[in-house]
């Protein structure tokens, strides 16, 4: 095996100081009525065909900056240090208020906007709608916000189809009650993460040299030589756009009581196209509140880094191809990047009421940018016993065939 | 449930690697498990209980000033397992779904 050593180049200063740095991203943004710049209408909705906000009386359409562009998140992660965090990210502060009154500068009513569903209510007395776009520190009003790509026509057909293949076995109040129309559009929160890190491991990795049988009594057994090795990888490792749920309830996924695992399967999203927060972005859907805070996610996203690193050094140890032991692991992070989103999803939930008088939660979602779907179906458990039972029978008999004749 | 469906899976895992290294009677035990991995095969397909996001590989990241060292120790003769035992370089340990994370590590190592 060759020996490698390339010079590192010198490594980006360490912070000297813990306190995170802040990237304002609300600058300029404004509560109260956000009118159309040619009408003067209230009536605010995104066109997910062209990703733009549209005025829902004279069509005028515009678009919002680019967030990555405007915030300068797509600086080299390399020289990244210490802990750089969006405004829109900062720690909740329990007493904030999640629901808000704001006085309607049209009619002088007071409005409430419930922040844990949305960031925009209409006026019960003029109709005009009222946008909440400053943050407070309740997470309601993120960095930054990817807008729908999937039209909902699209993301009804998906959920038709991936429910249309699995039918046979599923429950038959489901089957009854299933209705792909019902979608709902919901903008969920997650933290976006950048990490630059040096990474060290060393440990044990072998190689095959030779693979044959040997013959124990009756029988043959396959048998294998190796190179046994010392190991070790030194390097720094940028990590880009790493995206965790900063949501209580979606972090929680124990398959034993709900399905959020479903919603966590159809990332990634492609956040770099995220857009400065508007909550005109919202119009027709609805949205879930950050409740968790960096210090809370930080184990998570490190440790999801360190599985990373681990994957990503594997495309330098092809050589050992019966795997690698690491003795030691260390993931110095020297830099990182949070940045709070609202990313898209379609999602068609059915509450399954079983027998025992318990509820579960199943979801059919779908990735609002790239269409990926997944799901979690009611399975007719009495149906799929009976099925397994038959086939167990006839596998018994096969099976007891088999072995007898010795295949 | 859970359990049940985890045994098969884990049987049916034992019974394909036992088939590998002693070819003698290995198809017959799994036609006596054909319920337990019909079962598993249709829960999984419905419920994707195993599923998640694979950060591990499907976020960006690159490696950069690598430095590289591989020192042979020693010959290694008559190995029964094809795979180095305590193997790591796949675990994955970020995982939200834990029982999605361990399911695949045991198939991958």
């Amino acid at each position: 095996m060759p020996m490698d050593a390339v010079e590192p180049d010198t490594p980006p200063p360490a912070a000297t100081d813990d306190a995170p740095r802040v990237i304002n991203t609300d600058d300029g943004a404004k509560d109260g009525l956000a009118k159309c710049a040619r009408c003067g209408a209230t009536e605010i909705s995104l066109n997910v065909a062209t990703g733009n906000l549209r005025c829902g009386f004279c069509r005028f359409e515009w678009s919002t900056d680019n967030a990555i562009e405007a915030f300068n998140l797509n600086g080299d992660i390399s020289a990244l240090a210490g802990l750089l965090v969006g405004s829109g990210s900062s720690d909740i502060v329990p007493s904030t208020e999640e629901i808000l009154t704001f006085k309607c500068s049209a009619c002088g009513a007071e409005v409430v906007i419930d922040t844990n569903t949305s960031t925009q209510a209409r006026c019960h007395w003029c109709r005009n709608t009222l946008s909440m776009n400053q943050q407070v520190p309740n997470g309601a009003v993120p960095d930054m916000i990817l807008p729908f790509k999937v039209e909902k026509s699209t993301a009804v057909e998906k959920i038709a189809h991936f429910v249309g293949k699995r039918k046979f076995f599923a429950h038959p109040t489901f089957r009854a009650e299933f209705n792909a129309e019902n979608v709902m559009g919901v903008y969920l929160p997650y933290m976006v993460v950048d990490i630059n890190a040096h990474a060290k491991l060393s440990g044990q990795g072998e190689h095959q040299t030779r693979s044959y049988t040997v013959k124990v009594g009756d029988s043959t057994q396959q048998r294998y030589d190796a190179d046994l090795y010392n190991v070790a990888r030194e390097f720094d490792i940028h990590v880009n756009d790493l995206t965790v749920e900063s949501s209580s309830d979606r972090l929680d996924q124990n398959t034993a009581v709900n399905s959020n695992n479903i919603i966590n399967t159809i990332m990634p999203f492609d956040v770099e196209n995220s857009v400065r927060y508007d909550s005109n972005y919202l119009a027709g859907f609805t949205s879930e509140r950050r409740d968790s805070n960096l210090d809370q996610l930080a184990p998570l996203a490190h440790t999801q880094a360190e599985d990373i690193t681990r994957h990503r050094v594997n495309d330098t140890l092809k050589f050992y191809d019966r795997g690698v032991r690491w003795a030691a692991e260390e993931v110095d992070v020297r830099g990182q990047r949070w940045v709070s989103a609202y990313l898209p999803v379609w999602l068609y939930s059915y509450q399954q009421r079983k027998s025992n008088g318990k509820t579960f939660l199943h979801y059919v979602a779908v990735n609002a940018r790239t269409g990926e779907t997944m799901g979690s179906i009611p399975l007719h458990q009495s149906k799929l016993l009976l099925v397994s039972g038959i086939v167990q029978l006839v596998g018994t008999v096969i099976g007891l065939v088999l072995v007898a004749v010795g295949i | 449930m859970l359990n049940l469906t985890l045994l098969a899976v884990e049987s049916g895992q034992i019974l394909a690697a036992g088939s590998s290294d002693d070819d003698s009677g290995g198809l017959g035990l799994v036609f006596l498990l054909s319920g337990f991995v019909f079962y598993s095969a249709i829960y999984f397909r419905y419920r994707n209980t195993d599923k998640r996001h694979g950060h591990e590989s499907e976020t960006e990241a690159t490696m950069v000033n690598m430095q590289e060292h591989d020192e042979f120790v020693k010959a290694r003769k008559g190995l029964s397992n094809r795979r180095m035992s305590g193997a790591n370089n796949t675990a994955v340990r970020g995982a939200s779904n834990k029982f999605s994370a361990g399911i695949m590590s045991k198939f991958k190592l």
